[in-house]
Protein backbone atom coordinates (compact mmCIF):
# COMPACT_ATOMS: atom_id res chain seq x y z
CA UNK A 1 0.00 0.00 0.00
CA UNK A 2 2.61 2.19 0.63
CA UNK A 3 3.96 1.84 -2.62
CA UNK A 4 0.61 2.59 -4.46
CA UNK A 5 0.59 5.84 -2.14
CA UNK A 6 3.88 6.70 -2.84
CA UNK A 7 3.18 6.26 -6.44
CA UNK A 8 0.71 8.61 -6.05
CA UNK A 9 3.01 10.85 -4.30
CA UNK A 10 5.28 10.59 -7.23
CA UNK A 11 2.56 11.32 -9.67
CA UNK A 12 1.59 14.10 -7.43
CA UNK A 13 4.44 16.00 -7.18
CA UNK A 14 4.94 15.54 -11.26
CA UNK A 15 2.02 17.09 -11.88
CA UNK A 16 1.58 19.15 -9.63
CA UNK A 17 -0.55 21.99 -11.58
CA UNK A 18 -3.30 19.86 -12.48
CA UNK A 19 -5.73 19.90 -9.36
CA UNK A 20 -5.76 16.01 -9.20
CA UNK A 21 -2.41 15.72 -9.45
CA UNK A 22 -1.76 18.30 -7.28
CA UNK A 23 -4.41 16.24 -4.75
CA UNK A 24 -2.66 13.06 -5.68
CA UNK A 25 0.97 14.79 -4.68
CA UNK A 26 -0.67 15.35 -1.60
CA UNK A 27 -1.41 11.83 -0.97
CA UNK A 28 2.23 11.40 -1.35
CA UNK A 29 3.25 12.97 1.44
CA UNK A 30 2.49 10.88 3.83
CA UNK A 31 2.17 8.40 1.76
CA UNK A 32 3.87 5.07 1.53
CA UNK A 33 6.59 4.95 3.19
CA UNK A 34 6.73 2.39 5.85
CA UNK A 35 5.43 -1.06 5.74
CA UNK A 36 3.82 -1.26 8.19
CA UNK A 37 2.43 -0.05 11.21
CA UNK A 38 -1.61 0.90 11.36
CA UNK A 39 -1.13 4.51 10.99
CA UNK A 40 0.97 4.17 7.65
CA UNK A 41 -1.43 1.81 6.84
CA UNK A 42 -4.45 3.97 6.96
CA UNK A 43 -1.78 6.47 5.37
CA UNK A 44 -1.25 4.61 2.35
CA UNK A 45 -4.90 4.23 1.89
CA UNK A 46 -5.54 7.99 2.75
CA UNK A 47 -2.92 8.55 0.10
CA UNK A 48 -4.75 6.81 -2.51
CA UNK A 49 -8.10 8.77 -1.68
CA UNK A 50 -6.87 11.84 -2.88
CA UNK A 51 -7.49 11.44 -6.81
CA UNK A 52 -10.60 12.39 -6.90
CA UNK A 53 -11.48 13.00 -10.97
CA UNK A 54 -14.27 11.16 -11.35
CA UNK A 55 -12.59 7.90 -13.64
CA UNK A 56 -11.50 5.08 -12.00
CA UNK A 57 -8.08 3.84 -11.71
CA UNK A 58 -6.17 0.82 -10.33
CA UNK A 59 -2.17 1.09 -9.34
CA UNK A 60 0.61 -2.19 -8.98
CA UNK A 61 3.19 -1.63 -7.06
CA UNK A 62 5.77 -3.37 -4.87
CA UNK A 63 8.28 -2.51 -1.98
CA UNK A 64 11.59 -4.12 -1.05
CA UNK A 65 12.69 -3.78 2.40
CA UNK A 66 15.33 -4.26 5.06
CA UNK A 67 15.81 -4.42 8.94
CA UNK A 68 17.48 -4.99 11.59
CA UNK A 69 16.00 -5.31 15.61
CA UNK A 70 16.72 -5.65 18.59
CA UNK A 71 14.14 -6.29 21.33
CA UNK A 72 13.62 -7.62 24.69
CA UNK A 73 13.74 -10.59 23.27
CA UNK A 74 15.07 -10.41 19.88
CA UNK A 75 17.67 -9.70 17.98
CA UNK A 76 17.97 -9.69 13.92
CA UNK A 77 16.80 -8.86 10.56
CA UNK A 78 14.70 -9.34 8.21
CA UNK A 79 13.86 -8.73 4.32
CA UNK A 80 10.74 -8.22 2.45
CA UNK A 81 9.01 -7.92 -0.74
CA UNK A 82 5.80 -6.50 -0.90
CA UNK A 83 3.75 -6.62 -3.53
CA UNK A 84 0.22 -4.08 -3.11
CA UNK A 85 -3.27 -3.51 -5.86
CA UNK A 86 -5.13 -0.23 -5.36
CA UNK A 87 -8.16 0.66 -6.97
CA UNK A 88 -9.74 4.55 -7.02
CA UNK A 89 -12.64 6.22 -8.53
CA UNK A 90 -13.56 9.34 -7.73
CA UNK A 91 -13.64 9.92 -4.00
CA UNK A 92 -13.29 6.42 -2.61
CA UNK A 93 -10.94 3.78 -3.21
CA UNK A 94 -9.48 0.10 -2.07
CA UNK A 95 -6.06 -1.32 -1.80
CA UNK A 96 -4.36 -4.82 -0.96
CA UNK A 97 -1.05 -5.80 0.20
CA UNK A 98 0.47 -8.90 1.40
CA UNK A 99 3.98 -8.87 2.53
CA UNK A 100 6.71 -11.95 1.96
CA UNK A 101 9.61 -12.03 4.60
CA UNK A 102 12.63 -13.84 5.31
CA UNK A 103 12.89 -13.02 9.12
CA UNK A 104 16.03 -13.70 11.07
CA UNK A 105 15.51 -14.27 15.04
CA UNK A 106 17.94 -15.15 17.25
CA UNK A 107 19.87 -16.81 14.66
CA UNK A 108 16.74 -18.71 13.02
CA UNK A 109 16.03 -18.26 9.71
CA UNK A 110 12.59 -18.20 8.42
CA UNK A 111 10.51 -17.64 5.34
CA UNK A 112 6.28 -16.79 5.37
CA UNK A 113 4.31 -14.25 4.80
CA UNK A 114 2.87 -11.73 6.70
CA UNK A 115 -0.43 -10.54 7.11
CA UNK A 116 -2.94 -9.33 4.46
CA UNK A 117 -3.70 -5.86 5.10
CA UNK A 118 -7.03 -4.67 3.03
CA UNK A 119 -8.42 -1.03 2.82
CA UNK A 120 -10.97 1.54 1.88
CA UNK A 121 -10.76 4.98 2.23
CA UNK A 122 -12.94 7.73 1.07
CA UNK A 123 -12.31 11.48 0.96
CA UNK A 124 -15.38 13.53 3.24
CA UNK A 125 -14.00 16.92 3.24
CA UNK A 126 -12.43 19.04 -0.19
CA UNK A 127 -11.64 22.60 -0.14
CA UNK A 128 -9.24 24.53 -1.94
CA UNK A 129 -6.22 23.44 -0.12
CA UNK A 130 -7.15 21.23 2.46
CA UNK A 131 -8.73 17.93 2.31
CA UNK A 132 -9.88 15.33 4.96
CA UNK A 133 -11.24 11.69 4.91
CA UNK A 134 -11.94 8.27 6.46
CA UNK A 135 -10.23 5.35 6.44
CA UNK A 136 -10.47 1.52 7.75
CA UNK A 137 -7.91 -1.14 7.13
CA UNK A 138 -8.52 -4.80 8.02
CA UNK A 139 -5.86 -7.17 8.56
CA UNK A 140 -6.35 -10.92 8.36
CA UNK A 141 -3.82 -13.30 10.37
CA UNK A 142 -2.35 -14.93 7.23
CA UNK A 143 0.93 -14.58 8.94
CA UNK A 144 1.80 -16.89 11.88
CA UNK A 145 2.15 -15.57 15.04
CA UNK A 146 4.36 -18.04 16.41
CA UNK A 147 6.83 -17.29 13.58
CA UNK A 148 6.88 -13.55 14.92
CA UNK A 149 5.21 -12.82 11.07
CA UNK A 150 1.55 -11.94 12.02
CA UNK A 151 -0.30 -10.72 14.83
CA UNK A 152 -2.60 -14.05 15.40
CA UNK A 153 -5.73 -11.95 15.16
CA UNK A 154 -7.89 -10.06 12.39
CA UNK A 155 -6.94 -6.35 13.20
CA UNK A 156 -9.21 -3.49 12.63
CA UNK A 157 -8.31 0.24 12.05
CA UNK A 158 -10.09 2.90 11.29
CA UNK A 159 -8.81 6.52 10.88
CA UNK A 160 -9.26 9.99 10.02
CA UNK A 161 -6.49 11.89 7.75
CA UNK A 162 -6.14 15.90 7.08
CA UNK A 163 -3.89 16.88 4.15
CA UNK A 164 -2.65 20.43 3.25
CA UNK A 165 -1.36 21.35 -0.36
CA UNK A 166 0.75 24.70 -0.90
CA UNK A 167 2.24 25.38 -4.04
CA UNK A 168 5.61 23.22 -3.19
CA UNK A 169 4.99 22.25 0.31
CA UNK A 170 2.50 20.05 1.71
CA UNK A 171 1.79 18.61 5.05
CA UNK A 172 -0.21 15.53 6.46
CA UNK A 173 -1.59 13.87 9.38
CA UNK A 174 -3.99 11.25 10.45
CA UNK A 175 -5.33 9.60 13.71
CA UNK A 176 -6.74 6.36 14.08
CA UNK A 177 -7.84 3.48 16.38
CA UNK A 178 -6.92 -0.14 16.11
CA UNK A 179 -8.03 -2.84 18.08
CA UNK A 180 -7.63 -7.04 17.40
CA UNK A 181 -11.13 -8.52 17.26
CA UNK A 182 -10.21 -10.96 20.20
CA UNK A 183 -10.34 -10.80 23.61
CA UNK A 184 -7.26 -8.39 24.76
CA UNK A 185 -6.16 -10.32 27.97
CA UNK A 186 -2.24 -9.01 27.22
CA UNK A 187 -0.48 -12.40 28.40
CA UNK A 188 3.31 -12.92 28.00
CA UNK A 189 5.56 -10.21 26.80
CA UNK A 190 7.90 -10.77 24.62
CA UNK A 191 8.13 -7.16 23.32
CA UNK A 192 7.04 -5.74 20.16
CA UNK A 193 4.68 -8.33 18.44
CA UNK A 194 5.29 -9.29 15.19
CA UNK A 195 9.39 -8.65 14.94
CA UNK A 196 7.78 -7.46 10.99
CA UNK A 197 5.94 -4.99 11.94
CA UNK A 198 4.50 -4.66 15.34
CA UNK A 199 1.39 -3.35 16.75
CA UNK A 200 -0.47 -3.26 20.01
CA UNK A 201 -3.54 -5.45 20.45
CA UNK A 202 -5.61 -2.40 21.29
CA UNK A 203 -3.90 1.11 20.31
CA UNK A 204 -4.46 4.80 19.15
CA UNK A 205 -2.35 5.53 15.64
CA UNK A 206 -1.01 8.94 14.21
CA UNK A 207 1.20 9.83 12.11
CA UNK A 208 2.21 13.58 10.68
CA UNK A 209 4.81 14.59 7.65
CA UNK A 210 5.71 16.69 5.33
CA UNK A 211 7.26 17.22 2.03
CA UNK A 212 8.98 19.72 -0.62
CA UNK A 213 8.55 19.86 -4.34
CA UNK A 214 12.24 20.36 -5.81
CA UNK A 215 11.49 20.36 -9.04
CA UNK A 216 12.45 17.72 -11.64
CA UNK A 217 9.60 15.38 -10.57
CA UNK A 218 11.59 14.85 -7.20
CA UNK A 219 10.08 15.20 -3.38
CA UNK A 220 11.80 15.12 -0.42
CA UNK A 221 9.75 14.58 2.75
CA UNK A 222 10.27 13.33 6.74
CA UNK A 223 7.84 12.19 8.45
CA UNK A 224 7.27 10.27 11.91
CA UNK A 225 4.29 7.97 13.56
CA UNK A 226 3.37 5.87 15.71
CA UNK A 227 1.12 4.20 18.27
CA UNK A 228 -0.19 4.47 21.78
CA UNK A 229 -1.18 1.36 23.69
CA UNK A 230 -4.22 1.41 25.44
CA UNK A 231 -3.82 -0.89 28.52
CA UNK A 232 -0.68 -3.11 28.13
CA UNK A 233 1.68 -2.88 25.38
CA UNK A 234 4.50 -0.75 24.13
CA UNK A 235 4.34 2.95 22.44
CA UNK A 236 5.89 3.05 19.12
CA UNK A 237 7.40 5.38 17.37
CA UNK A 238 9.21 5.67 13.76
CA UNK A 239 10.89 8.66 11.92
CA UNK A 240 12.04 8.42 8.54
CA UNK A 241 13.02 10.54 5.82
CA UNK A 242 12.73 9.71 2.00
CA UNK A 243 13.06 10.69 -1.37
CA UNK A 244 11.10 10.06 -4.26
CA UNK A 245 10.57 10.70 -7.67
CA UNK A 246 8.12 9.58 -10.32
CA UNK A 247 5.69 10.62 -13.25
CA UNK A 248 1.97 10.49 -13.59
CA UNK A 249 1.87 7.01 -14.45
CA UNK A 250 5.13 5.81 -12.53
CA UNK A 251 7.13 6.67 -9.11
CA UNK A 252 10.11 5.36 -7.24
CA UNK A 253 11.16 6.30 -3.95
CA UNK A 254 13.61 5.31 -1.30
CA UNK A 255 13.28 5.63 2.46
CA UNK A 256 15.49 5.56 5.65
CA UNK A 257 13.40 4.84 8.75
CA UNK A 258 14.55 4.75 12.26
CA UNK A 259 12.78 2.66 15.30
CA UNK A 260 13.04 6.05 17.96
CA UNK A 261 10.59 4.20 20.61
CA UNK A 262 8.90 0.99 21.46
CA UNK A 263 11.68 -1.25 19.39
CA UNK A 264 9.89 -1.68 15.79
CA UNK A 265 13.17 -1.72 14.56
CA UNK A 266 16.51 -0.03 15.27
CA UNK A 267 16.85 0.57 11.25
CA UNK A 268 14.73 0.22 8.25
CA UNK A 269 15.65 0.72 4.49
CA UNK A 270 12.76 0.76 1.82
CA UNK A 271 12.89 1.02 -1.71
CA UNK A 272 9.42 1.39 -3.54
CA UNK A 273 8.31 1.62 -7.21
CA UNK A 274 4.50 1.54 -8.29
CA UNK A 275 2.32 2.26 -11.67
CA UNK A 276 -0.61 3.61 -12.36
CA UNK A 277 -3.43 2.75 -14.97
CA UNK B 1 -24.73 -10.38 -3.72
CA UNK B 2 -20.93 -8.68 -4.68
CA UNK B 3 -20.76 -7.17 -0.92
CA UNK B 4 -21.75 -10.08 0.38
CA UNK B 5 -19.13 -12.60 -0.94
CA UNK B 6 -16.63 -10.15 -0.35
CA UNK B 7 -17.20 -10.28 3.29
CA UNK B 8 -17.24 -13.90 2.80
CA UNK B 9 -13.71 -14.24 1.32
CA UNK B 10 -12.66 -11.79 3.94
CA UNK B 11 -13.83 -13.94 7.01
CA UNK B 12 -12.74 -17.24 5.10
CA UNK B 13 -9.26 -15.65 5.41
CA UNK B 14 -9.09 -15.59 8.51
CA UNK B 15 -10.52 -18.83 9.43
CA UNK B 16 -7.51 -20.17 7.42
CA UNK B 17 -5.19 -18.26 9.13
CA UNK B 18 -2.80 -20.34 11.96
CA UNK B 19 -5.18 -21.87 14.29
CA UNK B 20 -2.32 -23.23 17.09
CA UNK B 21 -2.52 -21.02 19.29
CA UNK B 22 -0.84 -21.23 23.22
CA UNK B 23 -3.72 -22.19 25.64
CA UNK B 24 -3.39 -22.05 29.65
CA UNK B 25 -4.15 -25.64 31.06
CA UNK B 26 -6.01 -24.50 34.02
CA UNK B 27 -3.76 -26.93 36.09
CA UNK B 28 -4.18 -26.94 39.79
CA UNK B 29 -1.94 -28.26 42.04
CA UNK B 30 -3.95 -31.24 43.86
CA UNK B 31 -3.62 -32.05 47.54
CA UNK B 32 -1.38 -33.78 48.46
CA UNK B 33 0.60 -32.52 46.13
CA UNK B 34 2.45 -34.60 43.48
CA UNK B 35 6.23 -35.55 43.85
CA UNK B 36 7.42 -33.30 41.08
CA UNK B 37 10.46 -31.60 41.97
CA UNK B 38 13.31 -29.61 40.02
CA UNK B 39 15.61 -32.25 40.96
CA UNK B 40 13.52 -35.54 39.94
CA UNK B 41 11.63 -34.16 37.25
CA UNK B 42 12.06 -30.64 35.99
CA UNK B 43 15.82 -30.41 35.30
CA UNK B 44 15.60 -33.74 33.11
CA UNK B 45 12.67 -32.58 31.56
CA UNK B 46 14.02 -28.98 30.11
CA UNK B 47 17.60 -30.96 29.24
CA UNK B 48 15.62 -34.11 27.60
CA UNK B 49 13.44 -30.76 25.59
CA UNK B 50 14.18 -27.36 25.84
CA UNK B 51 17.45 -27.00 26.91
CA UNK B 52 19.73 -26.98 23.80
CA UNK B 53 17.82 -23.89 22.65
CA UNK B 54 16.46 -22.16 25.76
CA UNK B 55 19.92 -22.18 27.64
CA UNK B 56 21.28 -18.85 29.63
CA UNK B 57 25.02 -19.79 28.38
CA UNK B 58 22.83 -19.43 24.17
CA UNK B 59 23.93 -16.10 23.06
CA UNK B 60 22.03 -14.29 20.33
CA UNK B 61 23.12 -16.58 17.42
CA UNK B 62 23.13 -19.57 18.61
CA UNK B 63 19.59 -19.77 20.39
CA UNK B 64 17.99 -21.30 16.80
CA UNK B 65 14.97 -18.35 17.64
CA UNK B 66 14.35 -18.99 21.00
CA UNK B 67 13.69 -15.34 23.18
CA UNK B 68 16.19 -13.79 25.14
CA UNK B 69 15.68 -14.09 29.36
CA UNK B 70 13.50 -17.38 28.30
CA UNK B 71 16.06 -19.84 30.07
CA UNK B 72 15.47 -23.21 31.83
CA UNK B 73 18.52 -24.42 32.99
CA UNK B 74 17.58 -23.36 35.92
CA UNK B 75 14.73 -23.49 38.49
CA UNK B 76 14.53 -19.45 38.50
CA UNK B 77 14.53 -19.26 35.18
CA UNK B 78 11.49 -21.68 34.85
CA UNK B 79 9.66 -20.25 37.46
CA UNK B 80 10.26 -16.61 35.87
CA UNK B 81 7.72 -17.70 33.21
CA UNK B 82 6.01 -20.56 34.60
CA UNK B 83 2.79 -19.34 32.50
CA UNK B 84 4.52 -19.28 28.79
CA UNK B 85 5.96 -22.37 29.78
CA UNK B 86 2.66 -23.91 30.53
CA UNK B 87 0.54 -22.33 27.40
CA UNK B 88 3.19 -23.60 25.06
CA UNK B 89 4.55 -27.45 26.64
CA UNK B 90 2.14 -28.00 29.12
CA UNK B 91 -1.54 -30.46 29.57
CA UNK B 92 -3.95 -30.19 31.39
CA UNK B 93 -8.00 -30.10 31.72
CA UNK B 94 -8.39 -26.83 29.60
CA UNK B 95 -5.77 -28.07 27.20
CA UNK B 96 -3.06 -30.02 25.56
CA UNK B 97 -0.37 -27.54 24.44
CA UNK B 98 2.35 -29.11 22.14
CA UNK B 99 4.05 -25.98 20.34
CA UNK B 100 7.07 -26.85 22.03
CA UNK B 101 9.28 -28.32 21.47
CA UNK B 102 9.15 -27.89 17.89
CA UNK B 103 9.73 -30.25 14.68
CA UNK B 104 13.66 -29.73 14.36
CA UNK B 105 16.19 -29.52 16.87
CA UNK B 106 20.23 -29.12 17.47
CA UNK B 107 22.16 -32.19 17.84
CA UNK B 108 24.81 -30.05 19.85
CA UNK B 109 23.61 -26.66 22.34
CA UNK B 110 23.28 -23.78 19.47
CA UNK B 111 24.08 -26.26 16.50
CA UNK B 112 22.52 -26.01 13.45
CA UNK B 113 18.93 -27.65 13.65
CA UNK B 114 19.98 -31.14 12.13
CA UNK B 115 18.05 -33.51 14.25
CA UNK B 116 13.97 -33.93 14.45
CA UNK B 117 13.44 -32.73 18.13
CA UNK B 118 12.34 -35.65 20.68
CA UNK B 119 8.54 -34.94 21.53
CA UNK B 120 7.86 -35.53 25.29
CA UNK B 121 4.80 -37.61 26.09
CA UNK B 122 1.30 -36.05 26.97
CA UNK B 123 1.92 -37.96 30.85
CA UNK B 124 5.09 -35.87 30.62
CA UNK B 125 3.45 -32.74 29.75
CA UNK B 126 0.72 -33.42 31.81
CA UNK B 127 3.44 -33.66 35.20
CA UNK B 128 5.45 -30.30 33.34
CA UNK B 129 1.71 -28.71 33.89
CA UNK B 130 1.54 -30.25 37.14
CA UNK B 131 4.72 -29.17 38.58
CA UNK B 132 4.26 -26.06 37.80
CA UNK B 133 1.32 -25.35 39.11
CA UNK B 134 2.80 -26.36 42.75
CA UNK B 135 5.72 -24.99 42.41
CA UNK B 136 4.32 -21.64 42.15
CA UNK B 137 1.47 -22.47 44.26
CA UNK B 138 -1.79 -22.51 42.12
Amino acid sequence: MYELHQRQELNGVVGRRSKVNRRIGAAALLGSWTLATGVAKADHDMAMSESHDESSAVSVGVAVQAAEFDTMAYVGSYQSVTPSLGWMHGRYGASALLGLYHLDENGLSRYGMGDVMLGGHATVIERDAIEGGVAVHVMLPTGSALDNLGMGHTMAMPALWAAWHGEQLAARASAGYARALTSIDGGHDHGPSPLVDPMNLQELTWSAGADLDLGHRVRVGGRALGGIPIGAGHTRVIGGARVSWGTPRVSTAVELQAGLAGDPFTVRGVVETALRF
Amino acid sequence: MRLVLTIAFVVGLGACSNTAEPVATQTVCPSPPPDLTWENFGQQFMASYCTDCHASTLTHAMRNGAPLFHDYDTLHGVLSIPDHIDKYAGAGPAAVNTLMPPSRCPSTPGGPLDRDCPEPSEAERTNLALFIACQTGN
